[in-house]
């Protein structure tokens, strides 16, 4: 019971002769809280989350959910919830007859926790005719039902306005507080996780870019402005991330390490969405160390 | 997974319903008249067990009365490929194609498991219709089998325990090749190829040799087998033993002709004889057995590859 959610070592996949989509993964997601898998599309997220649902094998390396290898122990995924991009469902099932295959095949289904995700939508509605929100609850009320103790939500907002992923969040939300599941959520649009994340994961080219916890994270980063110099070291920072030139003004991202006490840089907190960007950008990638102390990893 | 077998095919499950009551109905309908001839013409004296004199007038009349039914009959042979076609092939390759796979394969029951629930469950579904069709086609063909036998092969591919077998067998093609090629309609054609190649490798290669023929050495101008058996190979030799070729059999009659003589009486006179090699009518439950074990036995080898498969299969 004590294995963590999601272990993955040296984890690879490349599908066919194509490129690597995930290569020398190295990544453990702790127990609780929302993960956010953030990253540009062709991360490598969908195909992360899949090897942790068991419908893909690694190329190399292993990827473990609970302590156990979910091609090898499927029993596993009866413990997790998995959400596909596009929510893929059959069609031609209503809402009642998807519902009773979910339950017909999981063990630890509970009925209850479906039904309340899925006020107003008639039961004897065809999953076809549903709108893409209505069937975004449903594929999460299929997840939820099944009591797991991990979720994996890829992309559950792509085909929602935003009103919906509101509430589709929310219920989300509501639906994990009853659990005490660990949820990863990938989503290529920072702003849908942002607001419900501990705990985020930056993939990009199938590489870890940035892991940590949000808080920690948006703690030890700083934007510095100031008139345009050539760089030396600063107080307080540790390192620099981006620097970015507007005519005769420079804006770093930096990572600090105390107070910055020259007085020609004004210091500004950094959101989250800002700091993805700029761990994105393949251009400026910070050397891969690993800085003692600080809970943060960087793989580059 | 007996539930979401059910519910996934009970499309399927009434397809097969209706298509054997419409087979029923047709079979009923086109048999009326076959029975009343039968009975009026007294043709059941003339069973190859005791034919009278008088039956080489009556049984061809009431076999050329209804030879286009018996060869419309012929038709029954594809049967066993629907299984293969319309619930084999879609089984694995639609969940690929709708992606619906990242479903039913995330859910607590193994791939293994949901591949061999469905399987075991739809198999039992296609011996029961396949051998409802089978009973059916014997009912309505037993007068043709007990005047022509039924070990040829247009009896034997559409009666007896073979069809269920044929059916099984169609059926772990189509799932297979549904894993494999992962498109419906490709696994569809697949199918149909697999099938009628094996099919027909088995009629032509294999089936004559389950037991050794017999043979049969009659005089050379008549050329009628025992009716019923199943006729492999039927060889003109001469006196010597040594086949005779069809040039030669025709010079033969061309000189016999011109010469003034009767071809019979001249092939006669030089001692030609014809050995018939065939399988006796007897062999029948011994061959369907035979054949419906190679079948089923392909058929579990099929779906022990495709369980195999379906968990290494990258999707």
């Amino acid at each position: 019971m004590s294995a963590p959610p999601l272990v993955a070592q040296g984890l690879g996949k490349r599908f066919r002769r194509r490129d690597w989509a995930l290569r020398d993964l190295m990544l453990t997601i702790p127990k609780g809280g929302i993960v956010g898998l953030a990253g540009p599309n062709a991360a490598g997220k969908s195909t992360l989350l899949s090897l942790a649902a068991g419908l893909l094998a690694p190329s190399e390396g292993s990827i473990e959910v609970f302590g156990r290898n979910p091609l090898q122990a499927p029993e596993v995924l009866a413990e997790v919830g998995y959400v596909a991009q596009g929510a893929p469902l059959y069609r031609s099932f209503r809402v009642a007859d998807t519902l009773e295959y979910a339950r017909r095949t999981n063990p630890r289904w509970d009925t209850e926790i479906a039904i309340e995700l899925l006020t107003h939508i008639d039961s004897r509605a065809k999953v076809g005719a549903l709108s893409a929100g209505e069937r975004a609850r449903l594929a999460l009320a299929l997840a939820l039902g099944k009591r797991p103790r991990l979720v994996l939500l890829d992309e559950p907002f792509a085909s929602l306005d935003p009103l919906a992923g509101r509430e589709l969040l929310q219920l989300l939300m509501d639906g994990v507080a009853e659990l005490g599941a660990t949820v990863i959520v990938a989503s290529h649009v920072v702003a849908d996780i942002q607001r419900v994340c501990d705990h985020i994961v930056l993939l990009s080219s199938g590489c870890v870019r940035l892991e940590g916890d949000v808080e920690e994270l948006l703690d030890s980063h700083r934007l510095l402005t100031g008139p345009r110099r050539p760089l030396g070291s600063i107080r307080g920072v540790r390192e620099i991330v981006r620097e970015r030139y507007s005519g005769r003004q420079q804006t770093l991202l930096a990572i600090t390490d105390g107070p910055i006490a020259d007085p020609s840089w004004t210091v500004d907190p950094v959101s989250l969405e800002e700091l993805l960007l700029a761990y994105m950008a393949p251009e400026r990638l910070p050397t891969p160390r690993r800085a003692e102390g600080i809970p943060l990893r960087w793989h580059g | 997974m007996a539930w979401v077998t059910w519910r996934q095919h009970r499309a399927h499950a009434f397809g097969a319903l209706g298509l054997l009551v419409a087979l029923a109905v047709a079979a009923v309908l086109t048999h009326l008249p076959i029975a009343s001839a039968f009975g009026h013409d007294s043709l059941s004296a003339c069973l190859p067990s005791a034919p009278r004199t008088g039956c080489d007038i009556i049984v061809p009349h009431f076999e050329s009365e209804f030879s286009g039914l018996v060869t419309a009959t012929r038709v029954m042979a594809v049967l066993p490929l629907l299984a293969g076609l319309f619930v084999g092939a879609p089984l694995i390759a639609r969940e690929l194609e709708f992606g619906t796979y990242r479903f039913a394969w995330t859910q607590g029951v193994s791939r293994r498991h949901w591949l061999l629930s469905k399987t075991a469950l739809l198999a039992v579904g296609t011996l029961v219709a396949a051998g409802a069709a089978s009973l059916l086609v014997m009912w309505w063909r037993s007068p043709f089998d007990q005047l022509e036998g039924r070990i040829g092969p247009s009896g034997f591919d559409i009666e007896g325990i073979v069809v269920p077998a044929y059916a099984l067998f169609a059926l772990a093609l189509g799932v297979l090749a549904g894993l494999v090629f992962r498109r419906t309609v490709a696994a569809m054609t697949a199918t149909l190829v697999a099938f009628g190649a094996t099919r027909a490798l088995v009629a032509d290669f294999v089936r004559p040799h389950f037991v050794a023929p017999l043979h049969r050495v009659i005089a050379a101008p008549s050329t009628s087998a025992v009716p019923g058996d199943w006729v492999l190979s039927n060889t003109l030799v001469n006196a010597g033993g040594q086949r005779v070729t069809a040039g030669n059999e025709e010079l033969a009659v061309l000189h016999a002709q011109q010469a003034g003589i009767d071809p019979h009486t001249y092939i006669l006179t030089l001692g030609w004889k014809r050995i018939v090699s065939y399988q006796p009518a007897g062999r029948f439950w011994t061959f369907q057995l035979f054949e419906a074990g190679l079948f089923v036995a392909l058929a579990v080898a099929l779906i022990l590859v495709t369980l195999w498969l379906v968990r290494r299969t990258p999707v």
